[in-house]
């Protein structure tokens, strides 16, 4: 009996144990599944921060379609209520229905008979190589963007319109918004002559508009145009890396072959997944940074961006290993932060970003147009680079950047009618390889190799 | 007696205690399955979203790689980034039909295959705003063409369609309506092409323009595909007296 009075809780025990035992597990997969939900959640955090980056970006370019027809009214649509335009010196504009006249104002519309242009009128406003960083947060952001414009009047004048516009954003209700754009104006030139031809301003250089629509405040501060050499402020000039950070480089584990598992390991591949596309963001990024960084010949910034045993080509100049000697390679285009009457514009664009599998590395096909001016003289370029890049413990960098020279050409006549030949290896700073791959640029063509194979076929490039 | 009484309380008590500890094994297991149900929700959810920034650059490259072709003449991995029955219409010149006429259109209408020296044609692929569509396998883009020819100049929208299919994004339609076309010497002030016209060089289109329209320095919008990012509205009929109606759909 006593034997049996205590068979019961000894039963009762065994049993218990068995659950205590495999709550064991349970409290193992608890604390797995806390672990999951809370990647779970970071994953959503950093969707959002991804998202945010290629919305501001839409934003940015629809701006662009809007103000190269006339649709201004949508263009300060897509200000915040409060919204600002800061344009050039003249000052700031307050509110959308201010912001709307000052782009009707500028670009030759009417506000009485909108949308559209008067027949004649040129305002096309190419918005190009975006660096966007959106803050900790994820309800405001800062970009930089550069405008190319080809502006006029048919029968009258052509112009090229060359500015940097650094916004700020916010996100209201879910939906990213301009709060303030401050355009700063490097020159308006006319087609004949270019821009190596304008002459220093003296003074305030008000704009026409400015004299007959007076701004609501003040620019906070004056700045002379090209061919002063002028660095509009960079949002990022506290040191914050975030626009070229992505995920660092990890190893996807092995998960238990169980239902949670199963999940841990979906979350790993998404994890992964996304890193990649968040990657592709951060290496647009990169490229805009460095671009931005060589206009204004800021050599020592530009080759900070490259990794420690990094290489720069250019052309036929050949390559320059190691972030001082790449500094070295870049001061080859002028003295660093360029003198006045320079022009350096390298303007990045059409990327073909691939993102290893492994968020590791990455090959990057882009485009540069080139605007420069060097002693009065002005000069159109074009060329294509393969680059490669590494993911530098969450950081990325250039590895390799390799420009190749499809053309140079004098401003005045233009590259059919006066191609320029690219530079040899230079003998006074002397690269630390010769050229990788040797050509003519235009008139000769040089097929720049492709670093993929043909996106929808997949079938490796035959040269035809 | 005393024997099966206290036998049947311990059973009892054992019955009881196993039914509380079955008790507590189920409602452990009916709340993780619920759990893991939910993450595996959000992880899908999440999931899509990822995939549309993979496609939002995976369309991109599409139309990039594009460019990089048309720059040397590289007719046949152009005409390979469009699906079998894909449509191409640039200009004024009408409509081809299949990616077969989107190769002839090339080779016959633009040239030979492959860079020639002196012939300097970049179709430089700029601003490119694209969206996918919530069936994950359509999509539209609104791009710029800025061409750097050995003629001049040249600034084109695009406004094109892709289709997923195999799990591959494809050109469904390469609309490219002209904005300005411009000699290099004096630029835009003079010396212009208002478009292209279907009888103006071979191959002749399959169907005629879908629009008929004259470009710069007459004005033509071509529609946004997408609503204003900011207030979700329509795009806005431009108005014929700001200059704005050298068109009719």
């Amino acid at each position: 009996m006593a034997i049996r009075s205590k068979a019961v809780p000894v039963a009762c025990g065994l049993f218990l144990g068995l659950v205590l035992c495999s709550s064991g597990i349970a409290k193992d997969d608890a604390s797995r599944l806390k672990a999951l939900k809370s990647r779970v959640n970071a994953i959503a955090a950093e969707t959002a921060y991804v998202e945010s980056i290629t919305q501001i970006q839409r934003l940015g370019r629809a701006f662009g379609y809007y103000t190269d027809k006339g649709f201004f009214g949508e263009a300060a649509d897509l200000f915040t209520d409060n919204g600002t335009f800061q344009w050039g010196v003249d000052g700031v504009y307050k509110g959308k229905a201010r912001i709307r006249e000052l782009l009707t104002r500028h670009g030759g519309g009417s506000l009485k008979e909108a949308p559209g242009l008067p027949f004649g009128r040129l305002n096309l406003r190419m918005q190009l190589q975006p660096m966007v960083t959106v803050a900790a947060d994820g309800n405001s952001a800062h970009a930089r963007w550069r405008e190319w414009g080809l502006l006029g009047q048919y029968k009258k004048e052509a112009v090229w319109g060359d500015a940097i516009a650094e916004d700020d954003y916010v996100k209201e209700n879910g939906v990213w918004k301009i709060a303030t754009r401050r355009y700063y104006l490097n020159f308006e030139a006319p087609y004949q002559g270019g821009w190596a031809a304008l002459k220093p301003v003296t003074g305030s250089w008000p704009s026409a508009v400015a004299k007959e629509f007076p701004p609501d405040a003040p620019a906070p501060k004056a700045y002379a145009p090209f061919p002063t050499v002028f660095v509009p402020p960079y949002h990022y000039a506290d040191g914050t890396l975030r626009a070229i950070q992505s995920r660092a480089p990890f190893d996807v584990p092995k998960r238990p072959d169980d239902s949670l598992g199963k999940l841990e390991a979906r979350a790993d591949a998404q994890e992964l997944q996304l890193a990649r596309e968040h990657s592709v963001r951060a290496i647009e990024n990169l490229q805009a940074m460095y671009g931005y960084y060589i206009d204004k010949g800021q050599w020592q910034k530009a080759a900070a961006l490259f990794s420690r045993d990094g290489s720069y080509e250019f052309g036929q100049s050949g390559v320059y290993i190691g972030n001082a000697h790449v500094e070295r390679g870049l001061s080859l285009m002028g003295p660093q932060g360029l003198e006045t009457g320079q022009l350096n514009n390298y303007v990045m664009v059409q990327p073909i970003i691939h993102v290893s599998d492994d968020n590791r590395t990455a090959k990057v096909r882009w485009r540069s147009d080139v605007q420069l001016s060097r002693a009065g003289q002005g000069r159109w370029g074009g060329g294509v680079y393969e680059n490669e890049y590494v993911n530098d413990k969450g950081t990325w960098r250039f590895s390799k950047l390799h420009y190749y020279v499809t053309f140079w050409g004098d401003y005045e006549q233009g590259w059919a009618a006066k191609p320029i030949p690219m530079d040899a290896a230079s003998t006074t700073i002397p690269p630390d390889r010769p050229p990788t791959v040797v050509y003519q640029s235009f008139p000769k063509l040089q097929v720049v190799p492709y670093h993929y194979v043909n996106p929808v076929s997949g079938k490796p490039n035959a040269g035809e | 007696m005393l024997k099966s009484k206290i036998l049947s309380l311990a059973a009892r008590r054992l019955r009881a205690s196993f039914a509380f500890c079955l008790f507590v094994a189920s409602a452990h297991a009916a709340s993780s399955d619920a759990d893991l149900k939910a993450v595996e929700s959000d992880l899908n959810a999440l999931g899509n979203r990822i995939q549309r920034l993979q496609d939002l650059n995976e369309v991109q490259i599409v139309q990039h790689a594009y460019g990089y072709y048309v720059d040397k003449a590289q007719w046949r991995s152009l005409a390979d980034l469009f699906a079998d029955d894909a449509t191409l219409e640039i200009g004024g010149k009408g409509v081809f039909l299949g990616k077969k006429r989107v190769f002839e259109y090339m080779t016959v209408g633009l040239g030979a295959i492959g860079p020639h020296d002196g012939l300097l044609i970049d179709h430089q692929q700029f601003q490119c705003l694209p969206t996918i569509h919530e069936d994950g396998v359509s999509a539209e883009m609104r791009c710029i063409a800025f061409v750097m020819s050995s003629g001049g100049w040249g600034h084109v929208y695009y406004e094109d369609d892709f289709i997923k299919e195999n799990g591959v994004w494809k050109f469904k339609k390469l609309h490219g309506p002209f904005n300005m076309y411009s000699g290099y010497k004096a630029g835009w002030v003079d010396n212009v092409i208002v478009n292209t016209f279907p009888e103006k060089f071979p191959p002749w289109p399959d169907l005629p323009p879908t629009i008929i329209y004259l470009t710069y320095p007459s004005y033509y919008i071509e529609p946004f595909h997408y609503p204003n990012p900011v207030t979700g509205n329509p795009m806005p009929a431009p108005s014929p007296r700001a200059g704005g109606e050298a068109f009719g759909r």
